[in-house]
């Protein structure tokens, strides 16, 4: 069990995810995205088997422009893993969460 | 804003949304219904596997036959398809898609399930790179850019107003608009380049979208393509309210045997609420939520 998932922002985007010491699973979206209400509660179970192994996070795209647009992204909910600083695999909308499932499973 | 609140609000007029209406206006609660009749999965179907009747029946039939039982309740009926759905102070409040606002103490979604992707070449590939199946989640991102929806109903019409705020030309591609009259004059007073009676054949673009070729041979060159089949659905409309989906496909509204979801007052019936996509599950689970939502409306008007 990890620490819950957590908020990042373009101020801590670096510190937290791009230099972890664990792989990152970024879930990239907005409040009033109804896909992106739908999947939090998948992403929260996940968080809770694998959280002690990744690091869960979101970031509001409303409020952080500039990593999304670093990261060309285009529709929300985006999911993006990360290790070491680079993407390792992403997929975009509320997919199902075996498929999350097996993309956090990539990179343990 | 309309005054009147109705006890039990109902999105969707197939089989489930009407046993709904017919059992909540039956115990005396004021009942108002949304949607389009030729848009349940049982408009063209024939049914001959629903209890009691031998001879296959026309859906039509039975969908005619619903709404005049329901209104025989003093059930309300409107054409409409809804855009917006809110949840504040123990009211739930809908738009309509001629802009109306309604407000309802209980609400049942009853709107099916519909699909939601063309199925066309590069369309997949370009998901997330210029392909967007949500104009309210996405508009953002398209700013100063030209785009363009695809569909013909309420959810395509409403998108493309919606994007004028953001992208700087907006095309609609439909064959033939399905839309209320105030709904069709807000789009042609607009400035959306409508384009009629054609189809995407293919979203073109290596990295991302560049433009859509068109079943009539044209092209068109757009960085942005947002697919807006039907009527808002599901993922729309009950994700705003906070609804829990099904973790598996995020298709379907979790309920109880009470057809309650986890939002008090919010109750989902038929193929919305998960497979077999039966009129009878329909009709049983339209039934309970029917009754449910107008007792849950008495109770917060006694409280």
């Amino acid at each position: 069990m990890g620490q819950g998932v957590l908020d990042v922002d373009d101020n801590n985007f670096e510190s937290e995810i791009l230099k972890a010491d664990k792989p990152a699973l970024v879930d990239f979206w907005a409040p009033w995205c109804g896909p992106c209400k739908a999947i939090g509660p998948a992403i929260q179970e996940l968080e809770q088997t694998y959280g002690d192994r990744i690091v869960f996070a979101r970031c509001n795209v409303d409020n952080s422009p500039n990593t999304p647009t670093q990261y060309s992204i285009r529709a929300i909910p985006t999911l993006i893993l990360f290790q070491d600083g680079k993407v390792v695999d992403q997929v975009v909308g509320a997919v199902p969460k075996s498929h999350l499932e097996s993309l956090v499973q990539k990179v343990l | 804003m309309r005054e009147d609140v109705y006890d039990v609000a109902i999105i969707g007029c197939g089989p489930a949304g009407l046993q709904a209406a017919i059992h909540a206006a039956s115990k005396k609660a004021k009942v108002v219904v949304f949607g389009k009749p030729q848009k349940s999965s049982l408009y063209k179907a024939h049914i001959a596997n629903y209890c009691c009747y031998e001879k296959p029946i026309s859906g039509k039939e039975i969908l005619k036959t619903g709404r005049k039982q329901a209104e025989g309740f003093d059930a309300v009926f409107l054409e409409e398809d809804i855009i917006e759905t809110k949840n504040e102070n123990d009211l739930f409040s809908l738009v309509t898609e001629s802009g109306e606002t309604f407000t309802s103490r209980a609400l049942v979604l009853s709107m099916g399930v519909a699909r939601k992707k063309l199925g066309v070449k590069g369309e997949k590939r370009l998901v997330g790179r210029g392909v967007s199946y949500c104009v309210d989640c996405d508009a953002n991102f398209f700013k100063g850019m030209d785009v363009a929806v695809v569909g013909n109903e309420s959810a395509a019409v409403t998108g493309a107003l919606t994007l004028l705020l953001y992208a700087s030309t907006v095309h609609l591609i439909c064959r033939k608009l399905v839309v209320t009259d105030t709904l069709y004059n807000r789009l042609r007073d607009s400035q959306v380049e409508v384009t009629e009676d054609t189809w995407v054949k293919e979203v073109i673009g290596t990295d991302e979208v560049e433009g859509l070729l068109l079943k009539n041979g044209d092209t068109l060159n757009v960085n942005g393509v947002f697919v807006e089949l039907g009527a808002k659905g599901a993922l729309e409309l009950a994700a705003n309210l906070g609804a829990v989906f099904d973790a598996e496909t995020f298709s379907f509204i979790e309920t109880n045997k009470k057809q309650e979801t986890n939002i008090p007052g919010l109750y989902a019936a038929g193929d919305i609420a998960g497979q077999p996509w039966q009129i009878a599950k329909a009709v049983g689970e339209g039934c309970v939520a029917g009754i449910e939502a107008a007792e849950y409306a008495k109770r917060l008007v006694e409280s």
